[in-house]
């Protein structure tokens, strides 16, 4: 599991110093994008744990979300709705989905853990 | 599989950290663009210098007024002493001053006269305006309707009379004197209040402002203030 953290640690060292900016223009297109990545990331976790984790979907849901969370905000702008809003909407609401199945999940698995240790005991 | 999986996540989660820096960057430190064209730089440059000049004038001064003391410090220091004094009381007003300046009249508009309107002296408002821009313009002395101006005068509405130092103006025709430190000040000065608004701001008040010629000798009186003093006391 330290693998993909050193990753991010990686990336965010990498992203700071190059100090890279985007004009402000695309700050919004750019932080429903980092939302739309975190939600697959975490649905890619659950996805691990719960043993149907598929490379294929992982892959094609990161570029996938990416690209049609942008797309909304980008039609939202020159439609002169904030659709946007509905794609922070549905990210964050998914994102805290996943958060708590991987939360129950990782308490299913040390509360097994702690029974097998108390059965062998 | 797993390998290539944690790889997946791996590959994933770096371009995540890095879009989430890239937007930090973003949101802390938005970059500015510059619009100033070089014609403000000028003129900032510009304004600095000015006050550059007037510093080292200022220093240059001072400098004097210390040599002089250095070399008079054994022969005779009263003359110095009463020198100093001198320019404060010029300042304070406590002296008459003469010098190149500038006259201002404030006259009644006469159309609106033959109209009937009733007219009435300068405001306080507009009179403090012309004041204020007049020692931007290097004013020594000023004097308004006889009454001279020192640093703590006070101009003022009282019971609806424009007063300077409690004292009010009775009249709408007024004389202001003005005396600056250099015939081209007062030349400088005409100018300026010619390209102002002063004079379109006297006519909204149904007055007329006349700005005359510079001179080279105006004479203002002295006036003795009450000046209000806490801590200093006179033996």
């Amino acid at each position: 599991m330290w693998l993909p953290l050193l990753g991010l640690i990686l990336g965010v060292v990498l992203g700071v110093l190059t100090d890279i900016q985007i004009p402000s223009v695309y700050e919004n297109y750019l932080s429903i994008a980092v939302l739309a990545a975190l939600d697959t990331m975490v649905g890619g976790i659950r996805a691990l744990l719960q043993q149907v984790y598929d490379d294929k979907v992982f892959i094609s849901g990161f570029f996938f979300n990416i690209i049609l969370a942008a797309g909304l905000a980008f039609l939202g702008v020159h439609i002169g709705v904030d659709l946007y809003l509905a794609a922070i909407f549905a990210f964050g609401v998914r994102l805290f989905q996943n958060i708590a199945v991987i939360r129950r999940l990782l308490l299913t698995k040390y509360e097994n853990r702690r029974l097998k240790k108390e059965e062998n005991s | 599989m797993t390998k290539k999986m944690y790889r997946n996540i791996t590959i994933i989660s770096f371009v995540i950290g890095f879009m989430l820096a890239v937007q930090y960057n973003t949101v802390q430190d938005p970059a500015e663009r510059t619009t100033v064209d070089i014609w403000e730089i000028r003129q900032q440059l510009f304004a600095e210098q000015e006050q550059h000049s007037e510093l080292l004038t200022a220093i240059s001064e001072l400098t004097e007024t210390v040599n002089k003391y250095e070399d008079a410090e054994f022969d005779n220091p009263e003359v110095l002493l009463q020198q100093t004094v001198d320019q404060l009381k010029e300042r304070a007003g406590m002296l008459p001053v003469e010098g190149p300046g500038l006259t201002l009249t404030v006259g009644s508009s006469p159309e609106l006269i033959g109209l009937g309107y009733e007219i009435k002296p300068v405001s306080p408002e507009l009179l403090i305006r012309l004041i204020n821009d007049l020692n931007r313009y290097n004013a020594r002395a000023i004097e308004v309707d006889d009454k001279r101006l020192s640093y703590n005068s006070a101009i003022r509405d009282i019971n609806g009379k424009t007063t300077i130092n409690s004292e009010a103006i009775q009249n709408t025709d007024i004389e202001i004197n003005i005396i600056t430190f250099t015939y081209e000040q007062a030349e400088k000065m005409k100018n300026h209040l010619l390209a102002s608004t002063f004079q379109d701001e006297f006519y909204i008040d149904n007055l007329v402002l006349t700005i005359h010629e510079a001179e080279q000798n105006i004479l203002i009186d002295s006036v003795v203030p009450v000046q209000k003093s806490k801590y200093l006391s006179e033996k």
